[in-house]
């Protein structure tokens, strides 16, 4: 394992678009937090009744222990950056015909799927890294009173990671089967941004209970919004705990789905031609 | 029995076939290498060569049949001992020149970085081995990938057209590192067009036409199912007369200023010809045993 992840190092270190990339990702995770931020901000700053009320019910979601929960939700919507990433390192390896050559020097079929498997456990970790330093962040800068508080909660960390790790394993599939990179990251972007999205609502005005298998709404689920988040209704508090009560479900299949994932990927690539 | 005979059989391949729907690419083939051999693989286009060469080195799946390599079973290690160059020169176009040979190292296991200076050398590159491959003209990136071939010293070499793309020099260095690798010691699969190549550099030859092998064995085997004698006197007329009475020949055929004389494999007497001739009071000019070119063989099986 140490000497795939060594290879696969080789062939990152070097490799301009993908620290361009990872440049921006670094970039974008504080900035789109900042702009949440910058929204709680506008809505408590004033000193009129209805502000103040905000920001008694809203609390302070960036600091400790909540910006674990806060900066992990709104970051994770933003998975088609690191996406972008992951689809552009296995369909690279199609466009210079690397898989093929990868294999003539040596590796087994199972050797190459487990590299690329590799660098989605990579790419995930850094994301999660990024989101971790974007969490304490804005603990310590928005709230400095409350950092003997940032132990709690930390279980969001792991929670986030395994959602990236989902989401960019079925970026991983679809460059696996597309081939192409902006075949596959577009198809990505379209399920992700459109097609899944009124798939669930169309589910849930329909109340037909399946929205919370699709691909992506299944790990979405792990991270819950928020309280503050569109939650003002009378059944606020309801529709939360119910939320927080499905997630060992869906951490559990997403779990399953991630192992089909891999486990699909793993058996057609010992039967396949390598093309 | 030739000398490779009782040798170490390196590659067996059994009775593979590789199907594409209605097309068959490869047809039950059979094949041994054996070690220290230099094996042409020879065909005309689509004639299932890189196909085959795709399926030894794992790239293709065949559909029926087995291969097995140095009488192992099947597994990535013994590809690791086998430095191959299948189609086009396949590298990551970002990274150097060195910095590919850094991977191929690194999976193959094969070498040093002593090793990758060494075979930049050896093909020409160390002055280019900072510059991106995709700056790498297509000489430099089929000399690259052949360099990628020859790291560490694999026991195997195996190359699917290498001279494509390389200039007239190129070609004949190329062909000069192959018979010094084969006098090493290496054992050399080759596919080429460049019939005259192999010819020059093959100790041993298959042909392959629409997914069959038509043949195989040493190149004295597959060329030497007839003598031809080249034979000339100052009447050619009478010269053939004269050769028609002696008899026991296949075929004549005449040249502008030679006959050439086709016999059954084994039964062409030199020494007889030449009695013969004088005792019919012809004096011979020219008298030469001449073995079938490799490309009048491969037309022979390859023409329908």
């Amino acid at each position: 394992m140490l000497l795939l992840l060594k290879i696969e190092w080789l062939k990152i270190k070097r490799y301009r678009a993908f620290w361009w990339m990872l440049a921006i990702i670094l970039l974008s995770y504080p900035g789109i937090n900042t702009g949440f931020y910058f929204i709680y901000k506008n809505i408590t700053k004033g000193k009129d009744m209805a502000n103040q009320l905000a920001k008694t019910f809203l609390g302070n979601p960036f600091s400790f222990p909540e910006t674990w929960h806060t900066t992990a939700y709104f970051s994770s919507h933003f998975i088609f950056l690191p996406a972008i990433l992951v689809i552009m390192l296995v369909t690279n390896e199609y466009s210079f015909k690397t898989n093929r050559q990868n294999i003539i020097d040596g590796w087994s079929r199972t050797e190459f799927i487990s590299s690329k498997l590799i660098d989605v456990i990579i790419v995930s970790f850094i994301v999660t890294l990024v989101e971790i330093g974007v969490a304490i962040g804005f603990g310590f800068n928005t709230d400095a009173e409350n950092w003997n508080k940032c132990l709690e909660q930390l279980y969001y960390i792991p929670l986030f990671y395994f959602q990236t790790f989902a989401q960019l394993s079925i970026a991983f599939i679809l460059g696996y089967f597309i081939k192409k990179a902006f075949m596959a990251l577009g198809i990505f972007l379209f399920y992700y941004l459109i097609v899944e999205n009124i798939l669930v609502g169309y589910l849930t005005v329909k109340n037909i209970p399946i929205a919370r298998f699709l691909p992506f709404e299944v790990s979405d689920k792990i991270l819950v919004s928020p309280a503050f988040v569109g939650n003002f209704g009378a059944d606020a508090k309801t529709k939360y705990e119910a939320a927080l009560q499905i997630v060992p479900e869906q951490i559990l299949f997403t779990l399953i789905m991630t192992t089909l994932i891999w486990g699909v990927c793993y058996k057609v690539h010992q039967k396949r031609d390598i093309l | 029995m030739s000398e490779f005979s009782y040798m170490e059989t390196v590659l067996s391949i059994n009775n593979i076939s590789k199907h594409y729907q209605s097309v068959t690419a490869l047809n039950n083939v059979s094949l041994s290498i054996p070690k220290g051999s230099v094996f042409g693989i020879l065909g005309p286009n689509g004639s299932g060569k890189t196909t085959l060469m795709s399926i030894i080195l794992d790239i293709l799946k065949s559909n029926t049949g087995n291969y097995s390599w140095f009488g192992k079973p099947n597994d990535s290690s013994q590809r690791k001992r086998i430095g191959a160059l299948l189609e086009t020169p396949n590298f990551y176009h970002y990274l150097s020149g060195e910095n590919n040979l850094k991977i191929t190292q690194a999976i193959s296991g094969r070498g040093n970085a002593k090793d990758i200076e060494e075979v930049l050398s050896a093909v020409n590159l160390s002055e280019r081995k900072k510059s991106k491959f995709s700056t790498y003209s297509l000489g430099m990136k089929q000399r690259l990938a052949i360099g990628a071939a020859l790291l560490g010293n694999p026991e195997v070499l195996l190359l699917d057209e290498p001279t494509n793309g390389l200039d007239p020099v190129g070609i004949a260095e190329i062909r000069t590192l192959i018979q010094t690798l084969a006098k090493q010691g290496f054992t050399i699969i080759i596919s080429s067009h460049l019939l005259d190549e192999i010819e020059k550099i093959c100790t041993h030859v298959a042909i392959l036409k629409k997914g069959v092998l038509l043949t195989s064995g040493t190149v004295n085997e597959v060329l030497r199912n007839e003598d031809i004698v080249e034979i000339s006197a100052a009447n050619l007329s009478e010269l053939k007369n004269c050769i028609v009475e002696m008899g026991n020949y296949l075929s004549i055929k005449e040249e502008p200023n030679l006959l050439q004389v086709h016999f059954p494999s084994g039964s062409a007497d030199l020494e007889a010809i030449n009695q013969f001739c004088f005792s019919k009071g012809i004096t011979l000019n020219l008298l030469l045993n001449k073995r079938k070119s490799l490309e009048t063989k491969f037309f022979e099986l390859t023409n329908d």
